[in-house]
């Protein structure tokens, strides 16, 4: 966290820049505001649960929950105010976000409890919460007439417009939670003390606890965290599709993994930066939207992705151990 | 009785395994009378369980080594795209009838070890943590199926092979035995073999084994081999029972594999458990899979108990270990009384 | 002066081990206390159990008046109990300034963080103690030695009632052991008690008030440090009137086993030669971060050389894995035992076979009958304690745990046997019948390197000594000149004579 980017992202950049110019050689249309615009509408959620993950992430675990909570969180929210007639954004918002605090909660008891690979954990608790939600709560679609209206107007709304040739093209109001997520997280991590707390259980928890931190007080933060941050992100994302399904989200979580592992955070905890995570979103995105501008079907996306993640997995890694090995530690 | 109480302690966890095998049987048994046990339903299920099987077995050689291989599935499925453009002829090389079904097998054979030694070289040489490493393969290996097939599914495969999927052996389906007959050699090559102890240490402690002169990367390669080798056999079932391949086929068996360990006596974090606990989990498995299918319970609800399951077993495995070590604990006292 | 601290009746167990038992002690402000004893006495135990890291089975701490029988680490730290642990307990990915810091503002009870104060604590701290560093470097990057400066800073950096210290100079050189005693002399004169922990019998001379003697697991007593001498203080420590018994090379083979040639590897070790014949023992001693694990640990084929040559029975060879390096005869008792030496949850006799499945295996299959011939005859060799081969060996204390390493590696016959602090964490009883061992396999033509620090343990086993500082070998003693008088205390001289600048640029 000492210098503000470091060699990993710098490389990152360097190629989505190269890309960004390979593509608009081969296609001018990837040029126009519309397309940029677009691939920031469709990559705000993901950021918002990708800045979230990076959190847990930073303290040394894992979660691979968050979809079904923010699937839980919004589509419980959304059909309260469906049925009372609540027509309040700021309300969504809220019961979301507290939904998914608590069950972030859950998923830390289990991990203290439990003391397992916070992966198997996390797998098991995203089929209980979508199992609950679904079998105890809704299973029912909605579609857009029933949604309150507040919420389609958030999903379409723009910052600004830009007068393009075919039409105006706005940028999306969703940057504006993401910018906050991005924001406050900064501020938890760098500012606060159990932001610190969340780092040292990274690099070490018996030390951490040596040091004064209690792991399981900070364990408890760490996946509220994560959990309202995917409350959060359900919202907007029923907002942008404007439209409620109970199996929504659910299944993206490792593409989200992904990202944040593209960004070169360390999953042994400890390591990991907001931008980093950022341009992790930010490349599956753009090969997302642009494979077709490129000639090449959307089929081929996982092949990229996966390419790249091999890649990067495999030279952090790499590093790390050339790193540990010239001071003598063997971690395998 | 003393006899059984001697078994119970040697053996906690597969004694409280077929423990609970027995008490789900009978329950279902109670609950669905003569229906559940007929032989057509016997035989229904033996037909199901080996395709799941094998990736249980995959997941299980890979959670012994204290890793994960999320890739099995992927795996599993372009493995069989792979095979269904053989057997369909679109990559057959002029070959025809049993010549085809043999160069499909020898295809899926090399493409399945390929990809698993792909993992293999990657955490030995990187010591990239293999849930990562196997994210980053399971969706390449994804993608290279979705790039072939667009993500429609390949049929039209030959008849002949189709027939392995179907045929049954003294009154049980062929695949089933292969099941068997494959859990059995694996089963004997952990515990007999160099090769299996040298995988329980491993596992068990990665660094001590590099210390004692284990070699850790061929460990590793070999191991994650053998994984990618199972989860391309369970490809093959899956392609010869639905007469097609096609990315995302069987998803969701991912959980459940990983369940199947959890309760088989597999220990997560490595060098712990045995084939044949992993085996009578995976029947168990079925069991409780086809009550699900005669009470017609939702896709949903059956996440719900798959995810309560998981929780469950896991807390059970946690009380238990906590109980045992406080044996160890006691007997170790007794030995240092005794040595004094 | 006023106790401010009471343990009584403090016991503690583990599997294997009573680490504790039944122990009293006081601790009065404005002191310096020394806990003594060799290795695995229950020193660390003991500040482990005081300072809320382990729950004592029995007995209770009181501290300014207040009693606990369950002291967490937070309690202990709010009522002003402050610890340089061994391992130093700092954060890799961290700056040096934050690891300085964190602990005071946390205990502080600052709920945000201002980074100008990290800095200026971290200041304060480095200079108190008059060394000099990057603050913005992360604690991964710097050296072993500027870490236990890091560690001594953030203990300082809080004002603590009592500062315990276990074992702080391991890495330290002569000067900055003398500068630390300053420091320590300082404080006390502040009124701070502390509490320091070490089996260097000079330093414990030098500062301390009172000298506390463990062994076993069991207090010997309270003395004035004025009322002992090197001697007795030696003699409570071991329970023995006279030293262990010295070791003489007895073999008639000259021919070098092993010859190192100007092995060189930038950063740890430079230019290191030696020649060892069957039959010798040699000491490896220095500092930690002084070179002798590094060099180890590339004789066994972990951590590559850059330049020199390795000869074994006077071929050229290099050794690229352990794997080869078994082959060749080499074997090695790594120094952390626990993490690199044992498979913990599995039986005594498959510990034993660990470094021979090869060998015990016939197309393939383990031949049982032979591994448990071969675990039996160690475990009666070694002198195992065990009810069986079968036992898991986690069950067992460390001193018969580190015999079944030992034997895992005689097992397989090698020519060269190195030994890294063999005896570390282990029972008085064990370790001199390790030596004993070492002793017979010398005897019978094994080459064996041993590295420690504990000066007593290299003049009572080793018939040679090689002194390491900074990654050079700064003087060989042979025979004749070990046997000479006072030859003890040069080499704990030389050992602390690392140059000062280079440590702590």
């Amino acid at each position: 966290m000492t210098k503000k980017i470091d060699q990993f992202q710098k490389m990152l950049l360097i190629i989505i820049v190269i890309y960004s110019v390979f593509v608009s050689v081969k296609n001018p249309q990837f040029l126009q505001v519309q397309t940029v615009f677009d691939i920031v509408k469709t990559s705000s959620t993901t950021m918002i649960v990708a800045i979230g993950l990076l959190v847990v992430m930073i303290s040394g675990g894992i979660d691979v929950s968050f979809m079904a909570i923010a699937l839980f969180g919004s589509y419980t929210s959304l059909l309260v105010m469906i049925n009372t007639g609540i027509n309040s954004l700021v309300f969504a918002f809220a019961l979301s976000m507290l939904i998914g605090t608590c069950l972030g909660l859950v998923n830390a008891l289990l991990i203290n409890w439990l003391k397992l690979p916070p992966f198997i954990i996390t797998l098991g608790t995203q089929n209980l919460f979508h199992g609950i939600m679904t079998t105890f709560i809704s299973d029912k679609s909605f579609g857009s007439g029933v949604l309150p209206s507040c919420l389609h107007e958030f999903g379409q709304g723009t910052l600004f417009k830009v007068a393009t040739e075919n039409g105006s093209a706005g940028l999306t109001v969703s940057l504006i939670p993401v910018l906050l997520a991005g924001i406050a997280t900064y501020f938890v991590l760098r500012k606060t003390m159990i932001g610190r707390g969340i780092v040292a259980i990274g690099n070490d928890e018996e030390s951490a606890r040596r040091a004064g931190f209690n792991p399981f007080k900070i364990r408890l933060f760490v996946y509220a965290y994560s959990g309202a941050l995917a409350g959060m992100m359900g919202i907007i994302y029923a907002a942008q599709v404007n439209a409620l399904y109970p199996n929504k989200m659910v299944g993206d979580e490792l593409m989200v993994v992904a990202a944040v592992v593209i960004g070169g955070t360390k999953i042994t905890g400890g390591q990991g930066k907001i931008f980093g995570a950022v341009l992790g979103v930010l490349i599956i995105y753009l090969l997302n939207s642009t494979l077709i501008l490129i000639g090449l079907s959307s089929s081929w996306n996982n092949l990229f992705v996966g390419a790249i993640l091999v890649i990067a997995v495999a030279v952090t890694s790499y590093q790390e151990r050339v790193k540990n090995r010239s001071h003598l530690i063997f971690t395998e | 009785m003393n006899k059984i109480k001697k078994m119970v302690g040697k053996d906690l966890d597969l004694s409280i395994l077929v423990g609970l095998a027995l008490l789900v049987l009978v329950t279902v048994a109670g609950a669905f009378g003569g229906s559940m046990y007929s032989g057509r339903n016997i035989q229904s299920m033996a037909f199901q369980i080996p395709e799941f099987g094998f990736l249980a077995l995959a997941m299980m050689l890979s959670n012994m080594v204290g890793g994960i291989d999320l890739s099995i599935i992927a795996n599993a499925n372009t493995v069989a795209i792979f095979t269904a453009y053989v057997l369909n002829g679109t990559w057959a090389f002029g070959t025809e009838g049993i010549a085809r079904v043999i160069l499909a097998l020898i295809v899926a054979a090399v493409t399945s070890l390929i990809f698993g030694a792909f993992n293999g070289l990657i955490i030995a040489k990187t010591s990239a943590p293999s849930l990562i490493a196997t994210l980053g393969t399971m969706t390449l290996i994804q993608g290279i199926g979705m790039a072939l097939t667009g993500g429609s599914s390949i049929g039209d495969i030959d008849p002949l092979f189709a027939e392995f999927g179907k045929s049954v052996v003294l009154g049980l389906p062929l695949i089933f035995w292969l099941f068997l007959l494959v859990s059995l050699i694996l089963g004997l090559i952990l515990s007999l073999t160099g090769f299996g102890r040298k995988l329980y240490l491993y596992g068990g402690n990665p660094v001590a084994a590099r210390f004692s002169a284990v070699n850790n990367e061929k460990m590793s390669i070999l191991v994650f081999m053998a994984t990618g080798f199972l989860a391309g056999m369970a490809g093959l079932i899956i392609l010869s029972r639905v007469n097609s391949a096609k990315v995302g086929y069987g998803d969701s068996y991912l959980l459940q594999t990983m369940i199947v360990c959890v309760i088989g006596g597999i220990s997560p974090n490595g060098g712990k458990g045995k084939v044949q606990g992993v085996v009578i989990a995976i029947i168990m498995m079925q069991v409780m899979s086809s009550a699900f299918t005669i009470m017609s319970l939702s896709p949903y609800t059956k996440k719900l108990i798959w995810g309560i399951m998981l929780v469950l077993v896991l807390g059970l495995n946690h009380v238990i270990a906590a109980y045992s070590q406080k044996r160890t604990l006691k007997q170790s006292m007794k030995n240092l009384q005794s040595a004094q | 002066m006023e106790p401010i601290l009471c343990a009584r009746n403090i016991s503690k167990s583990f599997i294997g081990v009573r680490a504790l038992n039944n122990i009293d002690i006081t601790i009065n402000a404005g002191e310096i206390h020394c806990l003594a004893g060799e290795n695995g006495c229950g020193k660390s135990t003991l500040v482990k159990c005081i300072s809320g890291v382990y729950t004592p089975d029995h007995g209770e701490v009181e501290i300014s008046g207040e009693k606990y029988k369950n002291l967490t680490p937070i309690e202990a730290m709010n009522k002003g109990i402050q610890v340089i642990y061994q391992d130093l307990s700092l954060f890799q990915h961290m700056t040096v300034a934050e690891n300085i810091a964190i602990s005071k503002l946390k205990f502080e009870g600052n709920k945000t963080i201002n980074w100008k104060k990290i800095k200026s604590i971290a200041k304060e701290q480095l200079n108190k103690i008059g060394v000099k560093m990057n603050l913005d470097e992360t604690v991964g990057e710097i050296s072993m030695a500027n870490r236990q400066m890091v560690a001594i800073c953030r203990a300082l950096a809080q004002d603590a009632k009592i500062l315990f210290m276990d074992e702080p100079t391991t890495a330290l050189t002569k000067t900055e052991v003398d500068h630390l005693m300053k420091i320590m002399l300082e404080l006390k004169k502040k009124g701070l008690a502390i509490v320091f922990i070490s089996h260097k019998l000079d330093e414990v001379f030098t500062v301390a008030d009172t000298i506390t003697i463990f062994r076993n697991g069991d207090k010997i007593g309270d003395f004035n440090s004025k009322d002992l001498d090197e001697k007795s203080l030696s003699y409570h420590m071991t329970g023995r009137e006279i030293e262990y018994p010295r070791y003489h090379r007895t073999c008639k083979d000259n021919s070098p086993i092993l010859e190192i040639d100007h092995l060189t590897r930038k950063g740890q070790y430079e230019d290191i030669s030696m020649t060892i014949r069957p039959g010798d023992i040699i000491g490896l001693t220095g500092l930690l971060g002084s070179g002798r694990t590094e060099l180890a640990m590339s004789l066994f084929g972990l951590n590559p050389t850059q330049s020199g040559s390795i000869r074994i029975n006077g071929k050229e060879t290099s050794i690229a894995s352990p794997m080869a390096a078994k082959k060749q005869g080499i074997a090695l008792l790594p120094e952390d035992r626990f993490n690199q030496g044992l498979f913990i949850e599995r039986k005594i006799k498959e510990n034993i076979s660990s470094a021979l499945i090869d060998t015990i295996c016939k197309k393939g299959l383990i031949r049982k009958a032979e591994e448990d011939t071969i675990a039996q005859k160690y475990v009666n060799e070694l002198k195992v304690r065990t009810p069986s081969i079968e036992t898991v060996v986690g069950t067992l204390s460390g001193g018969n745990q580190q015999k079944v390493v030992i034997g895992k590696w005689t097992a397989t016959a090698p020519k060269v046997f190195i030994m890294d602090t063999p005896t570390v964490g282990i029972d008085i009883g064990s370790k001199s019948e390790i030596y004993e061992q070492i002793h017979k396999f010398a005897d019978g033509g094994m080459a064996i390197i041993f590295i420690s620090d504990e000066i007593q343990e290299i003049m009572a086993n080793c018939n040679r000594v090689i002194v390491l500082a900074n990654g050079k070998c700064i003087r060989e003693f042979d025979e004749n000149e070990l046997g000479q008088d006072g030859a003890d205390k040069i080499i704990t001289d030389l050992i602390g004579s690392q140059s000062a600048e280079e440590v702590t640029p």
